[in-house]
């Protein structure tokens, strides 16, 4: 009795370790420590979207011990990026920091977008803020919004460029408010603000990192105040008495992978991004620049982007970024 | 000076200085090889400078390696006639005419010597006049910027050569090529075929950098791979002369030298325009210096110092411009700062007038850093003068490939992790190797295309722009000065190249 007890311990132990040790194998298989994954930010080095792509990365590699980088791929209004991660392996080495310019590159035809991806996770909403000129005549939105209407054309609103997520918010003003504004894109955020700064274009549509000081804010394009301390001030598009307006409020971003790429590789990379984001570094970093948290994760995300990509439609056509 | 102090305790340790020398030996490098540019060297140090806990050492391994790149660059264009990177496509014509003279080595000092003019002297206007000149950059919308654009155009009728018309038709072509890929304004696909190719890399057009690395590397390769027939002249290397000019000779340059730092800087100040541009404006405006001069300046295009200077003055000039709106406005002057200012965000740090105010220490640090880059760029530059010309007496039978294969890699690598778009900027460049190849063989000048090309986009687009800012109206040419000084600049220097082309058709024929 005492004899077949221990056998069966024995067996029990055995097959224990056995399963253990299969089990640590199939995880082992993603990924691979001795690949890099790379994340493929389809905007300039520098921007934005960049720094958030790359303070990430280095979080998710601190964290994993797996090693990601980040590649900027630019051009076609950020379809190349996109597509190069479309057509690369499904394998979960090669990710795309997805973003609103991503649908309105599908919009206008230079890429498939997100029906040739599978979500990773959903990550942050930046909201825009709405600028003029230091010395502008106007204080509020009320004021600018009260002005165009009185003389419509005469107010110039840029953006940071024809295809990108802040021409969705111009051009989504802009009907929301019966076409008074003269909506002109710019070659990047760079240039508008000197547009902005040098009285050349009288109102712009910023990112919270670009209100630098010859440019005043008149509304934040989210719901609560800003999180950036140098904006906590700035009166909510809500405040501004104009919550009504269905305009975008700012861009979106999120990670994601090939269409068909396994589970078990975007379960592992779902998992990592999490475990980053929550991070508290990472967590101050984006209460600093003022991002807000819009975290899920894979059929989720998908959720998620999907009304979203639904609730730009009104404005992209108005921007006439609808390609049929 | 609590502050300055306090900058100065910032970068003066062993790491600093050691980064910094590490990072002009690269940018020497990287620009001196063909088809390796400064935004690549920047792009491989992103990742170093950001992994630095010292912020002004992060920073001053990227303005190393921007400065060393833009002064490297001069070494294979006055040696071989290729210019190491866009950087230096002005100091080809008579860097490579005093090489074919023996005076290689005058021609390479000098080249150092006026970029670490331009890097400082710039740096000196970016120290004291930093405000002033960004508020003054504002004043440059897309009417001025057209006008600009303007100005640089018809420098085409001074860098043709004796054929005038052969020039336009030049530019034409490179407007030709500036114009497919996206609409500025709408974002549309404009090209032939445009439906197909949307979602190809070919939709956004032709890659500049590639562009100008086939219009002038790898033609040069192909007009070299004709000439190998022909027996090889080795003489030059040998002799290549004195390598500092003479003293009294920079002297008497100092107009050129002045016209050509402040294009530079106020040209690296307007965010949108850039380099290949300021280094044909200070190039044309020292003809004028030299045609106004009595012959005391030799006349740049014909092989002589002066024809070197300027350009190389202008485009180090243009790394201090570029840092004078990203500090004081947090606006980027062209792609290396704005990697600079990303820099800078990273790590908590944003760029603007408030960065005088509230971190002056940080300000004094990039500033002493600027400094430190350009010094150690003219010493190591200058250490390895006589060892450069070394490389004509490789055969060009081995030179010429590895010139190819090196333009090739550089235009590949521009694309990043993209190979499509790698491939697409590889056949960039071996299209544009052919056109240029055919148009020196068949006597059209180069210089046009590539003014055409940079500027035909800017025109086209700020133009645009402008006409639509002025509700469908072009009222801001009108109400603006800068447009007026510009537009009468333009036509200036149009009726006195006419008005020189017939006196000298005259004496011709007397």
């Amino acid at each position: 009795m005492k004899r077949a007890l221990i056998i069966m311990l024995v067996a029990l132990v055995a097959t224990t370790t056995v399963f253990a040790q299969g089990l640590e194998e199939t995880s082992a298989s993603f990924p691979d420590p001795e690949r890099t994954i790379t994340i493929i930010v389809p905007q300039g080095a520098g921007g934005g979207t960049d720094t958030f792509a790359r303070t990430l990365a280095a979080k998710m590699t601190e964290i994993s011990g797996q090693n990601f980088i980040v590649e900027n791929i630019t051009g076609n209004s950020t379809g190349t990026g996109t597509n190069e991660v479309i057509k690369s392996e499904p394998d979960g080495y090669k990710m795309l920091m997805y973003g609103t310019y991503t649908i309105v590159g599908t919009s206008v035809g230079a890429t498939d977008g997100a029906s040739g991806l599978d979500f990773i996770s959903g990550l942050t909403l930046e909201p825009f803020v709405i600028g003029v000129k230091a010395d502008s005549q106007w204080t509020t939105l009320q004021e600018l919004i009260d002005y165009a209407k009185a003389n419509p054309g005469q107010v110039t609103i840029g953006n940071a460029g024809a295809t990108g997520t802040t021409a969705v918010v111009a051009c989504g003003l802009n009907v929301a408010c019966g076409n008074c504004f003269n909506v002109i894109p710019a070659n990047g955020g760079a240039e508008l603000q000197a547009w902005v700064m040098g009285g050349h274009c009288q109102v712009g549509i910023f990112s919270q990192t670009e209100i630098v000081s010859g440019i005043k804010p008149l509304a934040f394009l989210g719901e609560t105040r800003s999180l950036n301390e140098n904006l906590g001030d700035v009166p909510t598009i809500v405040e501004a008495g104009y919550g009504d307006l269905t305009i975008p409020y700012g861009c979106f971003r999120g990670l994601a992978v090939p269409k068909g790429t396994p589970d078990e590789a975007k379960n592992w990379l779902a998992d990592t991004v999490k475990k980053a984001f929550y991070s508290d570094e990472f967590q101050s970093f984006m209460a600093k620049k003022g991002y807000l948290q819009t975290f899920s994760t894979l059929a989720d995300t998908d959720a998620y982007n999907a009304q979203l990509m639904a609730d730009l439609q009104p404005a992209l056509k108005a921007a006439g970024l609808v390609k049929k | 000076m609590g502050d300055f102090a306090q900058g100065f305790q910032m970068v003066a340790n062993i790491s600093t200085l050691l980064w910094c020398a590490f990072g002009t030996v690269l940018g020497i490098i990287l620009g001196a090889l063909p088809g390796l540019t400064a935004t690549m060297g920047i792009a491989l140090v992103i990742p170093i400078s950001y992994s630095i806990s010292n912020t002004a050492t992060g920073i001053g391994l990227l303005i190393s390696v921007y400065c060393g790149a833009v002064c490297g660059a001069s070494i294979p264009a006055i040696l071989l006639g290729i210019p190491g990177n866009p950087n230096a496509i002005a100091t080809v014509t008579d860097g490579q005419l005093m090489t074919k003279k023996g005076l290689a080595g005058q021609a390479l000092g000098g080249a150092v010597i006026a970029s670490m003019i331009g890097g400082l002297g710039s740096e000196i206007l970016l120290v004291f006049f930093s405000p002033l000149i960004a508020k003054a950059t504002l004043a440059f919308g897309p009417a001025e910027k057209t006008t600009l654009a303007l100005v640089g155009l018809v420098i085409i009728a001074s860098v043709s050569g004796k054929d005038i018309l052969k020039g336009l038709l030049m530019g034409a072509l490179g407007f030709v090529f500036a114009f497919l890929g996206t609409d500025p304004i709408s974002g549309a696909c404009r090209m032939p075929f445009a439906n197909a190719l949307k979602k190809t890399v070919l939709a956004g057009g032709f890659d500049m950098t590639s562009t100008l690395i086939g219009l002038y590397g790898v033609s040069q390769v192909f007009a070299e791979l004709a000439n190998l027939s022909k027996p090889q002249n080795t003489d030059v290397a040998t002799n290549i002369g004195k390598v500092f000019p003479p003293f009294k000779k920079v002297l008497s340059m100092w107009q050129i030298i002045l016209a050509s730092l402040g294009i530079g800087t106020i040209i690296g100040a307007i965010p949108g325009t850039g380099a290949s541009i300021a280094v044909f404006m200070a190039h044309d405006s020292a003809s004028k210096i030299c045609d106004a001069s009595n012959g005391k300046l030799d006349k740049p295009g014909t092989g002589c110092l002066e024809g070197v200077f300027a350009p190389e003055v202008a485009n180090n000039a243009v790394t201090g411009g570029a840092l004078i709106p990203a500090l004081s406005l947090g606006i980027p002057g062209d792609s290396a700062t704005a990697v600079l200012i990303g820099a800078l965000m990273i790590n908590g740090v944003t760029p603007g007038f408030q960065l005088f105010s509230t971190n002056m220490p940080l300000v004094y640090s990039i500033f002493i850093t600027l400094f430190i880059a350009n010094v150690f760029m003219g010493v190591f530059q200058l250490a390895g003068i006589r060892l450069y010309p070394k490389v004509l007496l490789i055969s060009q039978r081995i030179l010429m490939p590895i010139v190819l294969i090196l333009s090739f890699i550089g235009s590949y690598a521009l694309a990043g992790a993209s190979i499509p778009k790698g491939v697409f900027n590889v056949g960039t460049a071996l299209f544009m190797g052919l056109v240029g190849y055919s148009m020196k063989k068949n006597g059209y000048p180069l210089a046009p295309v590539v003014l055409g090309f940079i500027l035909g986009g800017m025109f086209e687009e700020n133009f645009r722009k402008a006409v639509k800012l002025g509700a469908g109206t072009m009222e801001r040419f009108v109400t603006s000065p800068i447009c007026w000084v510009f537009t009468l600049l333009a036509v200036v220097i149009v009726v006195s190249s006419v008005l020189k082309n017939r006196k000298e058709a005259k004496a011709n024929n007397a």
